[in-house]
Formats: C-alpha cells, structure tokens, sequence
C-alpha cells in the first residue's frame, strides 16, 4: 500500500478514495468482520494487506495453527493513534480506553492473529528505515525454529500509507524468489 | 552454547543489581503513595524513581544499565563488531517526541558506546522484554553475532497511567500479584541489561547458560486474557522443548503477575496445564510495579541473581490464594531446589513470551 494505491504482485488492485479510505477496499473485498471497524488505522492496514496476501498467496492456510510467524516492524511505532489518545485526555478531557488498548504497535500482529486462529511466534520492531537485514536473518531463525512460513510486514500509516507485506517461505515456492536484500529492497521499490 | 550473565538493573531500589538483590530479600519494595498523580488528580502507587527529573530519564537510565553491564565483561566487547545491541521498550521516550519515540536514545547510545550495528529494538508491548533476550539468543545461535547486549527501559507517562485507569486496570494499592484482594497492576519505571555471548570468557563472573525460548499469540482478545491460557501454555510448551528441559526440572517460576484479577488466573490456568502448578512462583512487580517493556529483562536479571544465590524472594503483595487453580506462590524466601528457571510475560495483542535459563 503505497499512499492511496493498493497492489499486489505489481498489479495496482485498488485506489483509496479519499472519503472511503481503507473501508472501500474493506468492501470491496467482501469481507464480513466487523471487528475491522474497531480497529485503528495501523490495525486496518496489517489486516487488509493480510488478506490480500492470503488470497494472492492461500498456501498460507494450509499452515498448522503455529505454522505462521509474523514478523512485522516500522518507523513510527503506534504514534498515529498515540496522538489521538493524547488528544483524549488533553483536549476532549476524557482519556478513551478503546484508542488507549491500540497504543502499541503490536496490537496489529494481534488482529491477524485472532482472524486467522494463528498461535505461531511474532515480533514487532523498530526501525527508522526499512532494514532487510532485520527480515533475513530473523526469518531464517523463525523458520530454523519451526516455523512453516513468515510473513514479514512493513506498516505506516501516519503521515501517508508505507505498507508492504511479504511471505518467506521455508521451501521454494511457485511464484515465489530466492530472498536477498536485493529482492527485499526491490518489492520497496528502493533502488 | 549461549551464556547469559552481566545482570543489571535500575529502579526505586537502587542503580545496581546488589541494591536490588539486597531488597528484595528483605522484602523492600519501591513502590509508593502517589498523591494527585492519577487521572483527575486522583492518588494512585507508582514505583517511581524521583531521584532523576523526568527529562531525559530514559537515556539515563539505558546509559546507566550498559555502564552498570560493561563492568562484568570484557570492555572491547561493547565496541566489537561481532556484537549486536537489542533494546525493549514499549513506549520509549513518548513525553520527549511522540511520533519518533525511539530515534533519540539509539542515537545517543550508538555514538556514546561506539555501537557498530544499528540496535534492533523489539516493541511487543508487555513481553518486549523476554522477547528481546530470546531473541539475542536466536542471533548468537544462527551465527550472525557473537555476543549481545539487552537492554530493557521504561518510564511512566500520564499517557500510559492514564490510559491503564481509563481500562480501569490500576489498583487501588500497591499490587497484590496471585492474591485474593488483587484488584490491578502498579505502574514502576526502571531499566536493566543482561549480556549474552557464545564465549563464557568474556564475563568477569562466571555466566548461566540460556537455554530456549519462544513466543506465542492468544489470538484471542486484543486486550484480554485468553481464558484458557493458551498462548502462554503453547510458549512455555515450546520452551520446555527448545531447551529439552521436562516441566519437573524447573526450580522456580519468575511469571508475568501484573495483579489484575483476569493476568493472573490466566496464568495460573495455563501453569496448571503444564503441570507447573507445585512448581515455586513469584511475580516481582510488588517490588517494582509493572514496567511493560523493561519488565522481561528486569525480572529475567533478578531471576538469575536468584539462580547464583540459590534463593528465591517471596512474591510480595501475596498472602491468600486467589486464583481458581493453584499455584506455589513463595510466601516467603526459600532456597532454591533446582537450578533452573522459567520466564513468562505476557501482554496486549494476546503475546506470550517465555525462556529458560540454568546454572552451570
């Protein structure tokens, strides 16, 4: 998800209007999970990009119930909803206990963990850039550890939308590269 | 092998991890009245350390657990280019700079220690901590690294306490982790530090050996318990079998225990279903309150003073069961009887991170 656009395998699958955001391509997509419109921003993107990966990639579901690590990281941590829960207390004088439960970054790994039934390892970290390094060799342990499949996240949303979601594979797959840093840095469009 | 050591840990109690140590064995905790500090000025307990301001108490306080640390190891090692730094943080310094809440300490701490590799910081809520040690260890065991520095820090925000009142989350006195009357969690602030390395050569003391860890999700509730522990019987299930350790080998169990009523059931749910419930338990945050993200690390170093003393501390705050299953909450200081033990954490988004370390 790169600002309003939303592509998958280098195919542009949506374009974010401006009044409907992420809830259009919610829509769009058919789903019926009303828990999406409880969750904030960060939580809607993880879930969405989530989905599309399944569908472009449903090898994914046949993963045991602890197959699928999630292994996800940004540049702004849960600051997008921190400022609204701030601005709950400080300005509206009523600090909110349902934007208060989204003030981690983490909360995200949660939502896809609790709508796929996925009790696998997870991670969220920081970085002040896209790190590849950071996917490679944790990858390569998750998966050394047991895991069948990692699905590597990049995700801001606050100044505009900087997603990318990723599967790496222990095993080759059809349609699927061999992951360096070159192939990380190129799926960012990083040249 | 990966050999842990070089414990350290700030608090109320003190700046090392001696002060600590000494304090907790006589039942001597930080936490303390908090008059209009709350949410509309309401009192609260805070385990608060007053004797730093509150600006730039973050980097003081990872700067003074990496000094406290390096006088254990060898002093090259901070500098080597074979070590990585892992940082655990949930918030980090939110008051100094809400939208780039880490940016500013690993700056500092990149040119003040000569760091060589940017520090990966793991930002998982409640088990950043045991996360964040367990996954050092992964990185020495892979190869990529030879050693690692862990750090843990956090300090209380009136975002964060006002937050955790608005879910009405806070007790009314100090926590009670596993007793009956527990009716919240404490907030605390601190940091510590643990080094790991795949040379017991580069500690002054001699190290414990780190011996698995893993991680799992509820998938259940954002913000609830799992009501059936299932996350954290899956991760400690996972632990026992990376560190090939059988549940009866464990001496002693230093668990999450924030002292909400719904933490604590869960775990002593999910304890009982790894047969751990006759197994020795405490939870520290009766000394230091919860720190979320410093949590895992402080309690982890405690814990492995507890392995080198052979003593375990009594979980203060307890006095009467209060959980449906049972569970051997320490009531009192007790030798330890085997050397090994087990760290739980458990947190918001339904994670769960354990590990399990042992004295050689």
């Amino acid at each position: 998800m790169t600002g309003d656009k939303v592509i998958v395998n280098d195919q542009t699958v949506w374009e974010a209007s401006p009044e409907t955001g992420l809830t259009g391509l919610y829509k769009e997509l058919g789903l019926e999970y009303p828990k999406f419109y409880k969750m904030d921003q960060l939580s809607q993107a993880a879930f969405l990009a989530v989905e599309l990966l399944l569908q472009a990639a449903p090898a994914l579901k046949e993963s045991a119930d602890d197959g699928v690590a999630l292994l996800f990281a940004n540049a702004e941590s849960s600051s997008a909803t921190d400022a609204r829960f701030r601005k709950s207390y400080e300005e509206d004088r009523l600090p909110s206990p349902s934007l208060f439960v989204y003030t981690l970054p983490n909360i995200a790994l949660g939502e896809i963990a609790i709508r796929n039934k996925w009790y696998g390892e997870h991670m969220f970290g920081f970085f002040p850039n896209f790190t590849p390094d950071f996917y490679m060799a944790t990858s390569e342990i998750m998966l050394q550890q047991g895991s069948e499949a990692v699905i590597g996240g990049w995700l801001n949303v606050r100044d505009q939308r900087d997603v990318l979601v990723f599967v790496l594979w222990a095993a080759p797959q059809e349609g699927a590269v061999r992951l360096t840093e070159a192939t990380l840095n190129n799926l960012m469009h990083i040249d | 092998m990966v050999y842990i050591g070089a414990e350290t840990i700030q608090s109320p109690l003190g700046w090392t991890i001696t002060d600590h140590f000494e304090k907790l064995q006589s039942g001597i905790s930080g936490i303390t009245f908090a008059e209009r500090e709350g949410w509309n000025q309401s009192d609260v307990y805070l385990s608060k350390i007053t004797a730093l301001p509150g600006t730039g108490k973050l980097n003081t306080l990872f700067r003074t657990a990496i000094d406290q640390l390096a006088a254990g190891i060898d002093p090259g090692l901070l500098h080597s280019d074979q070590t990585i730094c892992v940082i655990s943080s949930a918030k980090g310094d939110l008051d100094a700079d809400l939208n780039h809440p880490f940016q500013a300490l690993l700056k500092e701490l990149v040119t003040a220690y000569q760091l060589k590799h940017a520090p990966v910081v793991i930002s998982n809520a409640c088990v950043s901590g045991v996360m964040a040690i367990n996954y050092a260890a992964a990185l020495l065991a892979s190869g990529k690294y030879a050693h690692a520095i862990v750090l843990g820090g956090e300090v209380i925000s009136q975002f964060v306490l006002y937050g955790f009142q608005a879910l009405f989350a806070v007790g009314d006195r100090p926590c009670r982790p596993f007793d009956r009357s527990r009716n919240g969690v404490t907030l605390g602030e601190g940091s510590a530090g643990v080094v790991l390395s795949r040379e017991a050569s580069v500690f002054k003391e001699k190290p414990l050996q780190y011996l698995g860890g893993a991680s799992s999700n509820d998938a259940n509730h954002i913000s609830g318990p799992s009501r059936t522990g299932e996350g954290l019987y899956r991760s400690v299930s996972k632990t026992l079998q990376r560190a090939n350790v059988k549940p009866e080998a464990i001496g002693y169990i230093s668990a999450h225990g924030t002292g909400t009523v719904f933490n604590d059931e869960m775990e002593a749910i999910a304890f009982n279903r790894l047969g751990l419930e006759g197994t020795p338990v405490n939870s520290l945050k009766g000394y230091w309150g919860h720190t979320l993200g410093a949590a895992g690390v402080m309690e982890v170093a405690l814990a492995m003073q507890s392995l080198r003393k052979e003593l375990l501390v009594a979980s203060m705050g307890y006095s009467e069961p209060g959980t449906t299953q049972s569970l051997t909450v320490l009531t009192s200081n007790q030798p330890l009887t085997s050397p090994l033990f087990l760290k739980t954490a458990s947190g918001f988004g339904g994670c769960n991170a354990s590990l399990i370390i042992r004295k050689i």
